[in-house]
């Protein structure tokens, strides 16, 4: 009843004019973004952080906010009409989205989008309150020990599950991210490591101008490379969806919720992977697992239930633990710290009232979507005739002016440049990005446990291991890895197998 | 990226990481153990580079051992071109060159509204003149990104140091 009191109270404070101008703008700059394909929510989450600084904090986490919630939703609409998703999120949005446009029935596709994603929302939004609270209390009991295995358990985990077809790329990536994160002055005795004499390293690399380079100048060099899309319809027919559409949907609609929520609350991890296992869920529990990838109404609400839950859900551990669910939490992360919020375990006793503004701020954010998307459904068709050439070297000049704003050295527009060119080099084999950040963010934490750990047990490794919750996250990891490597996955496989038709007799 | 010139970057990769990974395990060795300020050696700030430093040149082997056994080394012959987006080296240099032109040549030697003009309109001007057309349809391209220039570079400069009082480089 506190909760809810609370919720209630948060929701009253964001009642301004002030607040729901920012919503407003935020949420529909938020779908345009998430709407061109190349501009993804990251990136506009980096963007918008760093011209929101000089914003009272509460709003400018209402603005960064709304502008995820948005890109995430806004993805939809070029997966459905381009048959390229906007976001990465939206991958799997496109293999049922478009073919229904295709069909003529790309309003009725985008309405579907739109009511799936506001349920995701609702999903996530319900799981986040209920449960930040209960995770915070018990991340109370975490010490340096713990803290260590959460920070390399988020970085195996993101490695593993984003780079499904060659985890040791994504294993490489977290490995370079923790490493960029060495660089600079230390945690416990303020010696400076791998600056080679620059006083500009000697801070180390900042978080934003890194991403903005990973996911902006990177993503600016992948829309030139690739080749130009074509709007497959201008014309929409009827956007919002019946009720008895919905409701014979409500399984796969609560399933994808869950699986999504679940998927965020995963370090790292994202959207495209809620989405992804969503809709393998849809497809494995559907009657008609063959009408999947040719216009499945079942497979498009389940793409964009996943992945709008993994919204709230990525925030559970970034609030409660400090460790992101997905890549642009990691950045709501930063703009927090910027913002002097510092999230973590202490956050339920040093500001308890936060977490409820958090899902007050999520839940007009969906409130925002779900108008935008019936209401302004032709409108927004416009942002996707505008050209590429046009486009990106905005965004491109957004990128520069962005990561300097804050700091206002030109060093961090050096860094930029560099994570971009390097960002883009590494897509282009295929290595992903979300572990690279996570390994970044993550490398303090988990500098400082290790060697805070070991200085407590005087060297002794023995409560790295014996731990109930070190145990655990060890096991995790060791597992993750084993199942990794080819031969072993075959086996647990091949294993699963003979016991599920042990259990079926 | 077809699978055989994949191979060849991996190895590629694989050895640029490894000696990457040497040369930060050799740092961590050499780093400052602080021993003069009596710390407890297990802190030593060297100690968590050298242990990810040791997990990358564990990676790096294994991508290399990968890269050889796909094919990464015979690989020298396949001269095979992506064709997933035809003229999309060329787009991408182009693009490419054009981005490190702004910051690392225009921004700081003309006032800063006048560097993003001039990137936007060379940029828009590069990429739509490939479009083709007649005179005057080049002639209205050309019009329209001086115009996107114009706008995009008053328009920033402004918003930035008026609004958020940056102090433009």
């Amino acid at each position: 009843m506190h909760g809810l009191h609370l919720f209630f109270a948060a929701l009253a404070s964001l009642l301004s004019l002030q607040s729901l101008f920012n919503v407003a703008w935020a949420t529909l700059l938020g779908i345009v973004v998430g709407s061109l394909p190349g501009l993804t929510a990251t990136m506009g989450v980096a963007l918008l952080t760093t011209l929101t600084y000089t914003f009272p904090a509460e709003q400018a986490v209402l603005v960064l906010i709304c502008m995820y919630v948005g890109a995430i939703y806004g993805g939809s609409r070029s997966a459905i009409l381009l048959n390229i998703p906007g976001t990465p999120a939206n991958a799997a949005t496109s293999l049922d989205g478009y073919p229904l446009a295709q069909a003529g029935r790309a309003g009725y596709a985008m309405g579907i989008a739109t009511s799936s994603s506001a349920i995701g929302t609702t999903i996530g939004i319900l799981f986040l309150a209920v449960s930040a609270p209960l995770l915070s209390e018990i991340a109370l009991d975490f010490g340096s020990f713990e803290f260590f295995w959460l920070a390399l358990f988020g970085v195996v985990i993101s490695g593993h599950l984003t780079a499904a077809d060659a985890p040791l790329k994504g294993y490489i990536a977290g490995i370079l991210g923790l490493l960029v994160a060495m660089v600079g002055m230390e945690g416990i005795h303020a010696h400076i490591r791998f600056a080679f004499g620059l006083s500009q390293l000697s801070g180390g690399i900042g978080l934003i101008p890194a991403m903005v380079g990973a996911f902006g100048f990177a993503e600016v060099l992948t829309v030139m490379y690739r080749r130009r899309a074509n709007l497959v319809s201008s014309k929409v027919d009827r956007v919002v969806p019946s009720l008895a559409d919905l409701w014979r949907y409500k399984i796969t609609a609560l399933r994808s919720g869950i699986i999504g929520t679940f998927i965020g609350v995963i370090p790292g991890v994202g959207e495209d992977i809620g989405a992804w296992a969503s809709y393998a869920a849809a497809k494995r529990a559907s009657k008609e697992p063959e009408s999947f990838g040719k216009g499945s109404i079942d497979g498009l609400t389940a793409a964009e239930t996943g992945n709008s839950a993994v919204v709230p859900g990525a925030l559970i551990p970034a609030l409660t633990l400090a460790v992101p669910g997905s890549a642009p939490a990691a950045v709501l992360i930063a703009a927090l710290f910027i913002h002097g919020v510092r999230p973590g375990p202490m956050i339920m006793i040093e500001q308890p009232t936060f977490v409820y503004q958090i899902v007050a701020m999520l839940f007009f954010a969906m409130l925002a979507i779900t108008g935008y998307g019936l209401l302004l459904t032709r409108p927004l068709l416009t942002v996707l005739r505008i050209p590429r050439e046009r486009l990106m070297p905005i965004v491109f000049v957004l990128c520069v002016i962005g990561p300097y704003a804050i700091t206002q050295r030109l060093f961090d527009v050096w860094v930029m440049l560099f994570f971009g060119v390097v960002g883009f080099a590494l897509r282009q084999m295929r290595y992903p990005m979300a572990p690279l950040v996570l390994g970044i963010i993550l490398g303090d934490l988990l500098d400082k446990n290790l060697r805070r750990g070991l200085t407590l047990s005087n060297g002794d490794l023995t409560p790295f291991f014996t731990r109930p919750i070190s145990l655990f996250f060890c096991a995790m990891i060791v597992l993750t890895i084993l199942l990794s490597v080819g031969a072993v996955r075959e086996r647990a496989a091949g294993l699963g197998r003979l016991m599920w038709s042990f259990a079926r007799r | 990226m077809p699978d055989r010139r994949m191979a060849r970057a991996d190895l590629v990769t694989g050895a640029i990481l490894f000696v990457l990974a040497v040369a930060m395990l050799y740092g961590s060795w050499t780093m400052d153990r602080l021993a003069v300020r009596h710390i407890n050696p297990v802190s030593a700030p060297g100690l968590t580079p050298g242990l990810l430093a040791l997990a990358l040149l564990v990676a790096s082997i294994l991508l290399i051992m990968q890269a050889v056994r796909a094919g990464g080394l015979s690989a020298g012959a396949d001269s095979a071109r992506d064709t997933a987006s035809p003229g999309g080296v060329r787009r991408l240099a182009t693009a490419l060159i054009l981005c490190l032109i702004y910051p690392l040549v225009l921004i700081g030697r003309m006032p800063f509204w006048l560097a993003t003009a001039l990137f936007v309109f060379g940029f828009v001007a590069v990429f739509e003149w490939e479009g083709g057309g007649g005179g005057a349809s080049r002639a209205r391209r050309l019009a329209v990104a001086a115009a996107i220039g114009i706008v995009t570079g008053a328009a920033v400069a402004y918003t930035f140091s008026h609004f958020f009082l940056v102090r433009l480089p």
